[in-house]
């Protein structure tokens, strides 16, 4: 079974992006554009990986981040941080991993497949 | 060194006898006997004293005459017979200082010689006093030129902080205000400033220096770099203070403009980067669109790519607009050619986003004198976000943008710019032409309503809005048709922060 990338990022092309990048390689993605969003579709879908901006609409990231953590089904769920704003590798401590946009979509893809086996 | 002394005398025993007489009493003499022997030795040599028969020849008077006016120091004595003595003084009136009657009393010569002496040292001093006397005027001249001409405003201030003298500069931007008070002239307070460097300056007698704002007669304001300095009198008491302002507005405009400017590449990098990835998307969307050959991903790519390149040059347009504030350059077009343009920009978006145009341009709007690329650029960015507003807003079906514009008198045009989006909360509306306030997150820059704004300000126009959170917004423009003639500014001002 394909494993399951939820992509949460509030630009439109960013999201069409990721979702082409992990279906081509692979897998499954669910998109959200905010962090209410994110959470609903996290809920339902058990994704096996999340992708995470920082900045938001509304709730910034970090925040969907303790949410997370705090749910017993989600907690274990890692998560990739995508953003554009520097210093953001503080923001989620136990990410897996940080890349600041523009990506290295090679690296993303390397990340995403050591963390999903 | 003792006096030298010509006796012109044509009878030669009694010079002799005048010599000899003379030079025991410390004197260096010669004699002249002839006229010229005397001509001879008034013109090569200098002398302190010369003691003359006047009627040695006619043109005695003459040759006096010119010694006296080679050397002003010169004192002449004449000696006569009783007879001639009168003809003598008539001639020589007050150019000679004794006349003396022949027989030559020895006495009288004594006295005449003291005298002689005596105005000589007299003179020499006055001649040294008066030099010194130039000198100093000249000095005081330097002094005065040099305070005059330097290029920063001094004023020398009392106790009581008003002013008593001041230089050229300071009279031609503050005016020629002695007697009044520093706080008034620079800065039209009523009281003395905190912190008053000069006040210090009185305190401790030591220089102070701060920076100031201060106000120019023609209400324009100036940063300074002020420093002071105390003047004392003869007991070293501190009477007055001198202050010295360098202008630094020039310096701080700069300063200013420069930090706004990084503070908007700061918080532009992050919109920058995103619509670097969006286009990095795009790119990816392309290429294994093609590879795919899967035309409906490419499509989809250009279209992508497309609107990121769109994005992504107007941002760089608004940067180059921030970093370079250029001026304005006015010309008179038709307001139906203005509104046209903007029309045909905004038809393509409005159709793009599904949203109805509800467009008013009469016949009779005339001419606007405005410049037309910042002008052009103000109305379809408020029309956008007019647009953007109705895409946003989610709660309602149909959404219409409406455009009107109209003449309200002869010299004005009215722009209403009217959108039934999700309209602005009241923080949204304070802050809206705010730098770098966004309401639209990652995707405004929080520049171009700042810049509209600005823009319409500086033609001389205003803009009001009304808004409800959830209904839409309306914003009225009114702007002058011909460019304002006593508009201050019609340059960008740098912003300062």
């Amino acid at each position: 079974m394909k494993k399951k990338i939820l992509v949460i990022d509030d630009d439109l092309n960013i999201r069409d992006y990721l979702v082409s990048l992990f279906n081509d390689n692979g897998y499954d993605a669910y998109v959200a554009g905010d962090v209410k969003e994110g959470f609903n579709v996290a809920k339902k879908n058990k994704p096996d990986l999340i992708t995470l901006d920082i900045e938001l609409p509304g709730e910034w990231g970090p925040r969907f981040y303790r949410q997370l953590s705090q749910d017993p089904e989600l907690k274990n769920i890692p998560v990739i941080v995508i953003s554009g704003l520097s210093g953001h590798q503080y923001a989620v401590v136990n990410a897996v991993a940080s890349f600041t946009k523009p990506f290295d979509r090679d690296e993303l893809l390397k990340i995403v497949k050591e963390t999903l086996i | 060194m003792s006096k030298q002394i010509l006796i012109i005398d044509s009878n030669k025993d009694h010079a002799e006898a005048l010599k000899t007489y003379i030079e025991r009493q410390q004197y260096e003499v010669i004699i002249a006997i002839t006229f010229d022997e005397a001509w001879h030795q008034l013109a090569y040599l200098s002398w302190d004293i010369i003691l003359a028969d006047p009627f040695l020849s006619e043109d005695m008077a003459a040759c006096l005459d010119s010694a006296k006016k080679k050397n002003p120091l010169v004192q002449i004595i004449i000696f006569a017979q009783k007879d001639k003595l009168d003809a003598a003084m008539d001639f020589f009136e007050s150019s000679a200082i004794h006349y003396l009657e022949i027989p030559v009393n020895s006495k009288a010569l004594d006295l005449a010689l003291i005298a002689a002496c005596k105005n000589i040292s007299l003179n020499i001093k006055i001649n040294k006093y008066s030099e010194t006397l130039s000198d100093l005027h000249k000095a005081q001249d330097l002094l005065n030129k040099l305070f005059e001409e330097v290029p920063c405003y001094i004023s020398v201030q009392d106790r009581n902080f008003r002013i008593t003298a001041s230089n050229k500069l300071f009279k031609q931007h503050f005016g020629n205000q002695i007697g009044e008070f520093c706080f008034e002239i620079y800065k039209h307070r009523t009281s003395q400033c905190n912190d008053c460097p000069v006040a210090e300056t009185f305190e401790d007698g030591k220089s102070h220096s701060t920076e100031e704002i201060v106000t120019s007669k023609f209400g324009k304001q100036y940063n300074v770099l002020t420093r002071t300095a105390p003047i004392r009198n003869e007991k070293g008491e501190i009477t007055q203070v001198m202050e010295m302002s360098t202008n630094i507005t020039e310096i701080r405009q700069l300063q200013d403009h420069l930090v706004s400017l990084g503070l908007m590449l700061g918080s532009m990098s992050h919109g920058v980067k995103g619509m670097l990835t969006a286009l990095d998307g795009g790119i990816y969307q392309l290429e294994t669109g093609l590879s795919k050959k899967d035309d409906d991903r490419v499509f989809k790519a250009s279209g992508q790519i497309k609107q990121t390149a769109d994005k992504i040059k107007k941002m760089v347009l608004e940067i180059l607009f921030y970093a370079k504030s250029r001026e304005l350059h006015y010309k008179e077009v038709n307001v139906a050619d203005l509104v046209e343009n903007v029309v045909s920009t905004i038809r393509s978006i409005a159709k793009k986003n599904k949203i109805k145009l509800d467009i008013s341009i009469p016949n009779n709007l005339g001419k606007i004198e405005v410049d037309v690329n910042w002008m052009e650029a103000t109305l379809v960015n408020l029309l956008e976000n007019a647009v953007d507003a109705s895409v946003y807003d989610r709660d309602k079906k149909n959404h219409c943008v409406k455009f009107h514009v109209s003449k309200t008198s002869d010299n004005q045009i009215h722009f209403i710019i009217k959108d039934n989006g999700i309209g602005m909360d009241l923080e949204t509306k304070n802050k809206m032409f705010t730098l770098f306030f966004t309401s639209k997150g990652s995707q405004g820059t929080g520049l171009g309503l700042f810049i509209a704004h600005r823009v319409i300000k500086y033609h001389g126009g205003t803009v009001d809005v009304e808004s409800e959170q959830g209904k839409g917004s309306q914003f009225n423009i009114y702007l002058p048709s011909q460019k304002p003639e006593n508009l201050k500014i019609d340059e960008f001002p740098r912003v300062i922060l």
